[in-house]
């Protein structure tokens, strides 16, 4: 038996274990949450999708992208525009009759994939050539130059230019609104997404997201993932290896964008609109930025826990008008927390936890419940003995730097 | 039942989406009620005849039109008051929860729906967000009255004619279950051209300015409509659209006063209007023009933030003025939103100019809560269409049976630093009111294209 063989089975065994935990739970919860809640869950089922979509480009292979929002608002036109243009021009409604709606959303789905893919080949060939801070810029430079091709509806009078349509193609800052329709299969009829009983849509997200991030899983798990970290590590060493950096990072880019459009096929839906200033604005970029920093990029299911923790706060401040006016500067500090105080984000903070609950077993083994008691209290002093010395640490150098100042000043002739 | 992809006649339907026509939504209404409140009656433990009745509230609150948003909520606030001071509603207290637009407005009204427990709701304060929440404001069902929204397609329903919004990028994007209760863009321009034909002479040299979004264009194509329907003659020399919230509009005046206009027709609001008639005053604008029109620059925040800036003999207009009216009903909203928020930092204790809207909403939805009996929102629908409210302070105020669009008027004012206002600043005097039909709206509009949404 190989070396920690064991170890490893054990380990497999626990995370299907969890895996059909969560499914239960996931399965269960529309049933218990009401409409707002199931709404509210749907909706960050999608972000998990988006943010690990992301992740793959930043946390894996070393690549922060501030334009992301840009594969949600290409996809979310293209669904917008294949249920309210290409299905009925292809006859979906006679073809599919009481099941059009999900057929136009299966063709939507697909078509958004396939338009948000074909953005991330020629903007992610031209992005990966540079790195680090210029990447950044401009993947943000692509991205609102898309905002822009949206809200001035470029495509509009491009078409129009060519005798096609009357200028109106994105219908500018109000950008497309849609209903996807009501299903009607073998008699029993139901409003695609409704926001009044929102189970059909939850479910068919908890499937596309669920085999999305099975893939993604199955990509990081690869020696394709595995070339991508060793990318993100160190991009040179990995260029002596015989790796060809830029194609690699050009194809990670593509499967992200090609994932991201798949999240926003997804949302676009669920929003019953795609408007410039919500969808394609780098605000919008931030979010999956967000979530992946407050989850964890180092580890798969972080950017997911950041998703979860987003979500959920945004509801939280919601409730609290004061809190809701201020929000950014709420989520600032958090943000700030979390980038100061935590390893690996929400993700680092859990498998802290982990370990030290693996810890208080071992105490409680071998002492009982005053074991636990005396290692509780050892991580308490030592926690709040860390937090003065970060204090103290903090106003010696304030004061050590006021007081240079005047020393030099008192230093200078005349 | 029809099958699927035909209508009621049987004839085939090419679209796949599908809105709901009035009587398949007042069916639905109240099952999708019932299930918005069955879902929540697990948290909040029903809204039985014990409960208070709830109303939400969605506005901007923050940015750019923070003060616009927050003198509605206020007078949405104090009509509140004022209604639980007289008994309530069939003896129910009335508890009312404003929020933000933010960033997800359908996901708030959503949330005031199925976790506040609203029974009706009020806002909002952007035309596109409007537009955009229509789904979500149909499936959720309760009655929703729009107090501060000037697009005209939101309380248009003749989809023969201008096409569905929501299935085939046409203009008439008319709910179910929403109303308004302000004059909107197809009024105030109506407004506005009159004001011009009766005033100017053909051959008029006009400019244009306004915020660089669907707002700002539409009331420019409507104004321009209604001149041509009018059989105005004039010459546009200047089209300029600074982005919404520009800090600077220089440029924009410049170029205006490089075409040398008669008269400059502009249709910002809030902000806008402040810096766009702040930086005119700095460049001499209006030192070299006629008149200066504002589609709804007409508020005493505006004029209170410009005090001695803003200039006089300016034809702004509004929704409504404190105080234009002579009605009982309009001093007794003026004295009670004066006293409620006299002490109040934030306030200006002085109506906006959607103030009289937004009280009006508010005991329009008493009047057709205690007509229904209940706040079913079937029940409440049916009585706000073509209820007549005669105590609103615009004077007696009908909503629309068909198009759920208030009849209410529009004023325009001369802007004078002499009128009685409680503020440093300039207010309106030799105030005039206009109103127009659906039918004169239709002659007039016939050749544009445009929907009445009246």
């Amino acid at each position: 038996m190989s070396y920690g063989f064991r170890d490893r089975l054990r380990r497999t065994d626990d995370r299907w274990r969890g895996g059909a935990v969560l499914a239960a739970v996931l399965v269960v919860a529309p049933f218990i949450l009401g409409g707002f809640q199931t709404s509210l869950l749907t909706e960050t089922l999608i972000f998990v999708l988006f943010a690990t979509a992301f992740n793959l480009l930043y946390g894996y292979t070393g690549l922060l992208s501030f334009g992301h929002a840009m594969f949600i608002a290409v996809s979310g036109y293209t669904v917008a525009k294949t249920v309210g243009v290409l299905a009925p021009l292809l006859g979906f409604g006679d073809i599919f009759g009481g099941v059009s709606p999900l057929a136009t959303w299966a063709l939507a789905i697909v078509m958004g994939v396939i338009v948000a893919t074909i953005v991330a080949v020629f903007i992610g060939f031209l992005s990966v050539r540079l790195t680090e801070i210029y990447f950044a810029l401009i993947t943000l430079a692509f991205s609102m130059a898309i905002f822009v091709v949206f809200l001035q509806d470029t495509i509009g009078a491009i078409l129009a230019g060519f005798g096609i349509g009357d200028g109106n193609w994105s219908n500018g800052s109000d950008g497309l609104s849609f209903i996807m329709g009501d299903v009607n299969l073998f008699g029993w009829e139901w409003r695609l997404v409704d926001i009044t009983n929102p189970l059909a849509y939850y479910f068919l997200a908890l499937i596309v997201v669920a085999v999305g991030m099975y893939l993604l899983w199955r990509i990081v798990r690869s020696p394709f993932g595995a070339t991508c970290q060793a990318i993100r590590e160190n991009p040179e060493r990995a260029e002596a290896l015989g790796i060809n950096v830029s194609f690699h990072q050009w194809m990670t880019f593509i499967l992200s964008g090609a994932f991201s459009g798949l999240a926003g096929a997804l949302l676009i839906p669920l929003a019953t609109n795609v408007n410039p200033e919500s969808h394609a604005h780098w605000t919008s970029s931030a979010e999956p930025v967000i979530m992946t920093v407050i989850g964890g990029p180092y580890s798969f299911l972080g950017p997911a826990l950041g998703a979860l923790t987003y979500e959920y706060l945004r509801w939280i401040i919601r409730q609290f008008p004061l809190l809701e006016e201020y929000w950014q500067f709420s989520f600032g500090i958090l943000l700030l927390i979390v980038v100061m105080y935590f390893d690996n984000g929400v993700a680092g903070g859990l498998f802290r936890l982990r370990d030290w609950l693996g810890e208080a077993r071992t105490h409680y083994r071998r002492d009982g419940v005053g074991g636990v008691v005396s290692f509780l209290r050892a991580t308490i002093v030592s926690l709040l003995r860390w937090a003065v010395n970060a204090v103290v640490g903090w106003v010696r150098a304030q004061v050590r730097r006021v007081v240079n100042v005047m020393r030099r000043e008192s230093d200078l002739p005349g | 039942m029809a099958p699927q992809g035909q209508d009621a006649s049987g004839e085939s339907r090419t679209g796949v989406t599908g809105s709901l026509d009035r009587r398949g939504f007042l069916a639905a209404a109240g099952a999708g009620g019932a299930t918005a409140l069955a879902g929540c009656g697990g948290i909040l433990g029903g809204n039985g005849e014990e409960e208070p009745i709830r109303i939400g509230g969605i506005y901007l609150l923050s940015g750019l039109a923070e003060q616009l948003g927050a003198g509605s909520a206020a007078a949405a606030e104090v009509a509140v008051d004022v209604i639980n001071e007289e008994g309530g509603i069939n003896g129910r207290d009335v508890e009312i929860e404003v929020r933000d637009h933010g960033d997800d407005p359908q996901g708030q009204i959503q949330s005031l729906v199925q976790e506040f427990g609203a029974d009706v709701m009020i806002g909002l304060t952007s035309s596109g967000v409007t537009l955009n929440s229509g789904p979500t404001i149909e499936s959720l069902g309760v009655p929703f009255t729009l107090t501060d929204i000037g697009t005209p397609y939101i309380t248009e329903h003749d989809t023969d004619t201008y096409g569905d919004y929501y299935e085939e990028d046409g203009l008439a994007a008319g709910l179910p279950n929403l109303f308004r209760s302000n004059s909107m863009t197809a009024h105030m321009t109506y407004g506005i051209a009159q004001y011009t034909v009766d005033n100017y002479s053909d051959g008029l040299r006009i400019a244009n300015a306004g915020p660089d979004y669907a707002y700002g264009q539409q009331c420019w194509e409507y104004y321009q409509a209604y001149l041509d329907g009018l059989g105005f003659d004039y010459e546009v020399v200047a089209s300029e659209f600074p982005s919404l919230g520009a800090s600077d509009m220089t440029p924009n005046i410049s170029n205006i006063m490089a075409n040398d206009p008669d008269v400059v027709f502009t249709s910002f609001w809030a902000n806008d209007t402040v810096t766009f008639t702040s930086q005119g005053v700095e460049q001499g604008l209006f030192e070299e023009i006629e008149d200066a029109f504002d589609t709804i620059g007409a508020d005493p925040v505006n004029f209170n933030t410009l005090g001695d800036t803003m200039p006089e003999g300016m034809h702004y207009s509004g929704w409504y003025w404190p105080g234009a009216y002579g009605t009982d009903a309009d001093q007794n909203f003026i004295d009670t939103y004066s006293s409620a928020y006299e002490d109040d930092d934030e306030i200006l204790a002085y109506p906006t100019f959607t103030g009289g809207s937004t009280w009006g909403a508010i005991h329009m939805y008493k009047q057709a809560i205690e007509a229904a009996g209940g706040t079913e929102p079937e029940g409440i629908i049916g009585e706000m269409e073509g209820l007549t409210f005669e105590d609103d302070p615009r004077g007696t105020i009908t909503l629309d049976e068909t198009s759920h669009q208030s009849d209410a008027s529009v004023i325009i004012g001369e802007s004078s630093h002499d009128a009685d206002v409680p503020y440093e600043g300039a207010g309106q005097v030799n105030i005039e009111e206009y109103t127009i039909d659906r039918q004169e709206a239709l002659d007039l509009l016939e050749e544009s294209g445009l929907p009445p949404g009246m």
